[in-house]
């Protein structure tokens, strides 16, 4: 936290404190969620701020100890496995929800649809008869040479063209207040799970509080997603077998699978349970083989075919793309939509949308720049210490720098490793995130959050009215991946905003 | 409908919280036996730790420790922690075919026996320890019982159980009755800790009252036909779980192990004390454990591990 500015804010005669805190609660020079500038609670805040004050320390400290146990038993966990023995730890989760009001939402949302559908005709594009290429939009060796371009997937019929039939994209919340997107996920995005089980625990934890705000219900997910994954089945199979399939209870995100297909009431299927036969793909049940004709898997590209991808998988199914090829079953998403969302391609985006759409983008970009161009390099290698620069391979917060808070050997050495391969870096500006009020250690204080919104697209595409709000649980770090150290909290969307809306965008848009 | 690899799962579940249970309550038994200093309190140790395989060891290390290690031995794979451990990695591995409330017991008797206070928790209450773990198990089978619905996977979880079952209290009662015709147990607690190992003390009142003789309690506990942990309930449930399966099989398909099932079911509904005297009884229970080894192959070359070309389409 910049100490100039929280010292300044101390100065106001009108500082917000909240009575069951030692400290005031002080906000940085980002975006706080809960506080203006000016050191008002944002109207949307009025509920929670006021069921905040009137807690003390212990029973916030009680409440939140409740909800971890509650993780711990319904087996909402990873394990850490040390010398010896492994123990089981849950996500940090954090009690007080993140709420957005009715009118950003709706911006959001519209927003978010108006991606997807753009990077899902990109994708038809690129594995059809990529025009977007030959009019030179995007750079025909930015797509052709990413290594999550699969040559396999050209001229294979997609249904209703959705390449990307889950999506989940990061927001962050810049100085500005404005929204913008750092980065799609259109491989196999995470953390629904977390989004239902949070909302699961907030309800539990300010029941009047939420019954009072008017929060929009995220319980549809799984049934909109057996929907969308039904969709893509074609019609003449009219009771699709849809299953789920795992790299296996190891697999951190295992936890999710098993939730999905627990709701969505469909099996959940590891590699070893599929046989592939004649182009047919089944599993192995126990009155003999059955046929499956959708496939929401969980395992990356790589992994899903050892004839096709890599060959020492066995974490798939031997055959299943060529079984996918002869349009006998639906692999959700699509193998190859990584492209979409390498960091790179990213940067063209907001060109692609008006490629296909011929609409602005109504989400921005975080301005991005390609270390591949020259210009932009030297530019790179010039301001390391103001810039975040991410290998554009890697994910998870691995394989990046973040300038501003690196010592002076980190930047010589990634200054090193850029030149050696210019091609393999994008930069961007650091971005302070919004900020939004955390119990940390029995105190209420601001921690740098993002949102994840859940984005469906089969037949039709639905943005669901909730979100994961990823934190960075450590002081002023930007990061919020949990590898790093990130944990979560729920998101509440509210149904309509009060009459003062002080801090109001355009309700401009409509829900698909 | 489901998975080979689910029912594989949730066979094994239902096999390994048995084991818990049973285990639980040798240790239990066991350690009250100790506390008479006197030789029925030796005999009971004796029965309790020849009925897991290990009757030296309590001589070794003493029957404190004995039953530790009976419990709370990580590194002993037969151990209640590892048996509770390894019913809830399969449970996790088919966390979307049980109900959340069954899940949340299993997992929160797991997260209680793996606590690193447990084994000072043992230490200072061992009876109330293991009283604890039995009623927890209870409380997973009720839940599941009343929360799960009683279709495939239920049968498949309830057909481990038995196997489960009648395999150990064969055993308990070999232990006594069958292998050292010299060391015949005659001594009135010791025959009370062995109806207290197989739960079945206060049933077993109830029919023959307090005259505990070893004939009533070996006909009790292989031929009782109510008692829910007799050998020929538990068969009988063992017949009844498979036959239901194989009705769900493909037509044509000629299943394996509901015949061996119905013909050790009635071949337990047929026997008598008195044939069982005059043979001996060692030769049934071993029957009974050889029979159950010979219908879990079947269940899995029937349910789980089939050949392929047998099942594809034509």
């Amino acid at each position: 936290m910049d100490e100039g500015v929280a010292a300044k804010n101390q100065d106001i005669t009108e500082t917000p404190t909240l009575p069951m805190t030692e400290a005031a609660y002080l906000p940085g020079v980002a975006y706080d969620e809960m506080f203006a500038a000016d050191g008002g609670v944002r109207s949307h805040y009025d509920p929670l701020h006021m069921r905040m004050s009137t807690l003390g320390g212990e029973e916030l400290a009680g409440r939140q100890r409740t909800l971890e146990k509650s993780f711990l038993l319904q087996g909402i966990t990873f394990t850490v496995y040390g010398a010896g023995n492994s123990t089981e730890r849950i996500i940090p989760t954090d009690l007080f929800p993140r709420i957005l009001p009715a009118n950003e939402w709706a911006r959001i949302e519209s927003g978010l649809t108006q991606r997807l559908k753009a990077l899902n005709l990109f994708l038809a594009d690129i594995y059809g008869e990529q025009q977007i290429l030959m009019d030179g939009v995007v750079p025909r060796e930015l797509v052709l040479g990413a290594p999550s371009y699969r040559r396999e997937m050209q001229h294979l019929f997609v249904p209703h063209k959705s390449y990307a039939n889950v999506c989940g994209s990061d927001l962050i919340r810049c100085q500005d207040g404005e929204f913008a997107v750092l980065e799609d996920n259109l491989r196999v995005p995470s953390g629904v799970s977390y989004m239902l089980a949070n909302r699961d625990a907030a309800k539990r934890t300010f029941p009047g509080t939420y019954r009072a705000a008017g929060v929009r219900p995220v319980e549809r997910y799984p049934d909109l997603l057996l929907a969308t994954l039904k969709s893509m089945s074609p019609e003449w199979r009219p009771n699709p077998q849809v299953v789920v399939l795992t790299p296996g209870v190891y697999n951190s995100a295992y936890y999710e699978h098993a939730y999905l297909a627990r709701l969505m009431g469909v099996p959940l299927v590891e590699g070893r349970d599929l046989v592939v036969h004649d182009n047919m793909v089944y599993m192995r049940t126990t009155t003999g083989i059955r046929r499956v004709d959708v496939i929401y898997r969980r395992v990356d590209d790589d992994f899903i075919d050892p004839l096709t991808f890599r060959r020492d998988s066995s974490l798939g199914a031997a055959g299943l793309f060529n079984a996918y090829r002869a349009g006998n079953v639906v692999i959700c998403n699509a193998p190859g939509t990584g492209v979409a969302d390498d960091k790179a391609v990213y940067a063209f985006v907001p060109e692609i949308i008006k490629y296909y759409l011929g609409e602005d983008a109504i989400l921005p970009n975080i301005e991005t720049f390609l270390c591949r161009e020259p210009a932009q390099l030297n530019h790179v290698l010039a301001n390391l210490d103001k810039l975040v620069v991410k290998a554009v391979g890697a994910s998870g917060g691995y394989g990046m720098l973040v300038g501003p808070h690196a010592t002076q050997k980190e930047r010589e050495d990634f200054a090193v490793a850029i030149k050696a391969d210019p091609e393999n870096y994008i930069a961007q500006p650091t971005i302070q995130l919004s900020t939004a009020p955390c119990l940390v250690d029995g105190r209420i204080e601001p921690r740098h959050v993002d949102l994840r919104p859940f984005i469906l697209s089969g037949e039709k595409t639905i943005v669901t009215p909730g979100a994961l709000t990823r934190v960075a649980l450590k002081r002023g770090s930007l990061v919020v991946n949990s590898s790093q150290g990130g944990g979560s909290k729920d998101t509440w969307v509210l149904a309509e905003d009060g009459p003062a809306q002080p801090h109001g965008q355009p309700n401009g848009s409509s829900r698909p | 409908m489901m998975l080979a690899r689910v029912a594989d799962s949730l066979y094994w579940l239902g096999r390994y919280i048995e084991r818990a249970e049973h285990l639980s309550r040798l240790s239990s038994v066991m350690l009250n036996a100790t506390l008479d200093q006197t030789d029925s309190g030796v005999q009971a140790v004796w029965i309790a730790l020849s009925a897991v395989g290990e009757p030296d060891m309590s001589s070794a290390v003493g029957s404190f420790e004995a039953a530790e290690a009976l419990v709370l031995d990580r590194t002993d794979p037969n151990s209640v922690v590892s048996s509770l451990a390894l019913a809830r990695e399969n449970a996790r591995q088919v966390r979307d075919q049980i109900t959340t409330e069954t899940w949340e017991r299993l997992n929160l008797l797991y997260l209680k026996v793996t606590d690193p206070d447990a084994a000072r928790e043992f230490a200072e209450g061992s009876t109330t320890f293991l009283h604890d773990v039995i009623a927890d198990l209870h409380l997973f089978k009720g839940a599941a019982d009343t929360t799960m619905s009683h279709g495939e996977s239920w049968r498949f979880m309830m057909l481990g159980m038995y196997l489960e079952r009648a395999q150990l209290v064969s055993r308990l009662l070999e232990v006594c009755f069958a292998e050292t015709p010299g060391r015949q147990i005659n001594d009135h607690i010791a025959l009370v800790s062995l109806l207290r190992m197989a739960c079945a003390l206060e049933p077993y009142l109830r029919v023959y009252t307090a005259e505990i003789e070893p004939r009533h309690i070996l006909e009790f506990l292989v031929f009782d036909e109510d008692f829910p942990r007799s050998i020929r309930f538990s068969t009988s449930q063992i017949e009844a779980n498979l036959s239901a399966l194989a009705r769900r099989a493909e037509a044509g398909e000629r299943a394996g192990p509901e015949r061996i099932a119905g013909r050790l079911k009635a071949r337990l509904q047929y026997a008598d004390i008195q044939e069982l005297e005059s043979q001996g009884a060692g030769a049934l229970l071993t029957t009974v454990v050889n029979e159950c080894a010979r219908i879990h192959e079947a269940i899995y070359e029937t349910f789980v591990a089939y050949p392929l070309e047998t099942r594809l389409p034509a």
